[in-house]
């Protein structure tokens, strides 16, 4: 038996050999050791426990040596390369063996290909922006050539499928079946929105005929996109506000008939385009309100009276005063009964108006006045030209609510020459 | 005495090795050391190089011994620098933490 090299025996136990032959059933459990040597039980743990105890002072001695813990530093740097590089054998000589490996190659013809593009305009991949703007498609239910950037809303309408396209579709019928009933009594709307004036009764307002008389601001529903401003035949144009349906009736015919209420003259040829549709608005109805109402400022409300010419609670020369306030000197009250022809009209004095008119959307309206004549006979209503007697009243005006729509203007215009009132006036001394 | 300092240097090296997987940070070192080298290219060069040993030798003879004989004393030169710093650091860190325990 070799003897024992280590200085490990302690008192507690003799070393004996074993007299079998060293077999793995013969080793007891827990004995073996680095030196593989059959150790009996107890040794073994006395070992062990040794061992750990050293490893302990070890470690903690090893702590103090920096050379040693940057060897064991690399060396483990040096095994993970190791791992790494490995593992990165393995991948490799599986796909090599499996067949993949030489899958990403390209040849340099297709990778020419795919090169990134670096031109102007065109993206990386060398398509042209924008390409299929101009590009045309047919129609496939109207058969109308349409942008291939609007071919889908215009499909989604042109089928009806979409969702904005019944609505628009309704609004159609709707408004065709208004076209209808309006031109059938044309008439009987003068009478109703005579002494009716007010904002709220503009959505029922008919809407008449394009093709004698002009819309002013309004949406037609027949086409969607129609274009902001009307022409007039003679080259008029005005500016339409969707939100206001006040029909205007302008019409460029000598004769005035019941429904047409304006004449004014095509040479000054205004356009009204720089007008907002505010002011819009209360140019349209300033005029319509003084040739048709009464007009004059109530002392109580400081609104006008809303009702018509033969308002009985006011006089005519208070009538009058209000117009000369308004429209200058010259300013004529309509007359009810004369019939003459009212061919100028001077659009710079209602601009001027305009300005000093302070619009609000409430209506003051006078009780409707059924017993108030019809007001579609003959109106004269003649205004200076002169623009500059308009303004000799430069008080501040009141807060003048003036409401109504401008539909069913039945009266026709008609100018009577008379004498212009004395100048500066001051409304608030007539109006008792 | 000598073997005793070799089985003290086996031992501490073992006990080392030890705590490092006990604790998975052999693990994440190995993982920062992979995702380290596919970032730095480290991965496409000695893809590359394979291919080249690969085709020498023929597609159907490549043997795994082949391809480690070749393949590892050249990837073991072609880390760079810094991620051998950076995994060097942090293994010595870690030493110092868990050496005292």
């Amino acid at each position: 038996m070799p003897p024992l090299s280590s200085g490990q025996q302690g008192g507690e136990g003799r070393w004996q050999p074993l007299e079998v032959p060293w077999t793995h059933t013969n080793i007891p459990p827990q004995c073996v050791q680095p030196c593989c040597r059959p150790l009996c039980y107890e040794q073994s743990e006395h070992r062990l426990h040794k061992s750990s105890q050293m490893k302990m002072e070890e470690m903690s001695l090893s702590g103090l040596d920096n050379s040693k813990l940057e060897a064991i530093a690399q060396e483990i740097y040096a095994d993970l390369v190791e791992d790494s590089c490995l593992g990165f054998c393995f991948e490799v000589h599986r796909a090599v063996k499996c067949g993949y490996f030489f899958l990403d190659d390209t040849d340099p013809e297709s990778m020419k290909d795919f090169e990134i593009v670096d031109q102007p305009g065109l993206d990386i991949f060398g398509q042209v922006f924008n390409q299929w703007k101009s590009k045309e498609c047919v129609c496939p239910n109207c058969s109308r050539s349409i942008a291939a950037s609007r071919f889908a809303p215009h499909l989604e309408k042109c089928l009806g499928m979409g969702r904005n396209s019944s609505r628009i579709a309704n609004r159609r019928i709707a408004n065709s079946n208004n076209m209808n009933k309006s031109e059938s009594d044309q008439e009987d709307n003068d009478d109703i929105n005579d002494n009716d004036w007010s904002y709220g009764s503009e959505k029922k307002a008919k809407k008449r005929k394009s093709d004698k008389l002009w819309y002013l601001p309004f949406q037609n529903p027949n086409s969607p996109r129609r274009s902001k401003s009307l022409k007039h035949k003679n080259g008029f144009s005005v500016c339409t506000s969707a939100s206001n349906t006040l029909p205007l009736l302008f019409s460029s015919s000598g004769e005035l008939s019941n429904s047409d209420p304006f004449k004014y003259n095509n040479s000054t040829g205004i356009s009204y385009e720089t007008l907002g549709p505010e002011e819009l608005r209360s140019l349209l109805t300033t005029l319509i309100f003084l040739f048709q109402q009464c007009g004059v400022i109530s002392e109580h409300t400081k609104k006008m009276c809303t009702r018509s010419l033969r308002c009985p609670q006011h006089t005519d020369e208070q009538r009058r005063t209000v117009r000369i306030y308004f429209l200058g000197s010259s300013a004529v009250l309509p007359e009810v009964e004369s019939s003459l022809d009212n061919d100028s009209f001077d659009m710079t004095d209602s601009q001027a108006l305009i300005s000093r008119l302070q619009w609000d959307g409430s209506s003051d309206l006078s009780p409707s006045d059924s017993g108030s004549s019809k007001t579609s006979e003959n109106q004269g209503w003649g205004l200076g030209t002169n623009s500059s007697e308009s303004r000799k009243t430069k008080k501040k005006k009141s807060h003048l609510s003036l409401v109504g729509t401008a539909s069913g203007l039945g009266s026709n215009k008609k100018k009577k020459p008379k004498p212009p009132a004395p100048p500066t006036p001051s409304i608030y001394d007539d109006i008792n | 005495m000598v073997v005793s300092k070799m089985n003290k240097d086996a031992q501490m090296r073992a006990a080392i090795n030890q705590k490092l997987i006990e604790t998975g940070e052999r693990e994440r070192l190995k993982e920062l050391l992979r995702a380290k080298l596919i970032e730095c290219g480290w991965k496409d060069q000695l893809k590359a190089h394979c291919k080249e040993v690969i085709k020498e030798k023929g597609l159907e003879h490549v043997t795994v011994d082949d391809l480690v004989a070749e393949i590892t004393p050249k990837g073991r030169a072609l880390v760079p620098d810094s991620v051998k710093k950076e995994l060097l650091q942090r293994i010595r860190t870690f030493l110092a933490q868990h050496a005292s325990l």
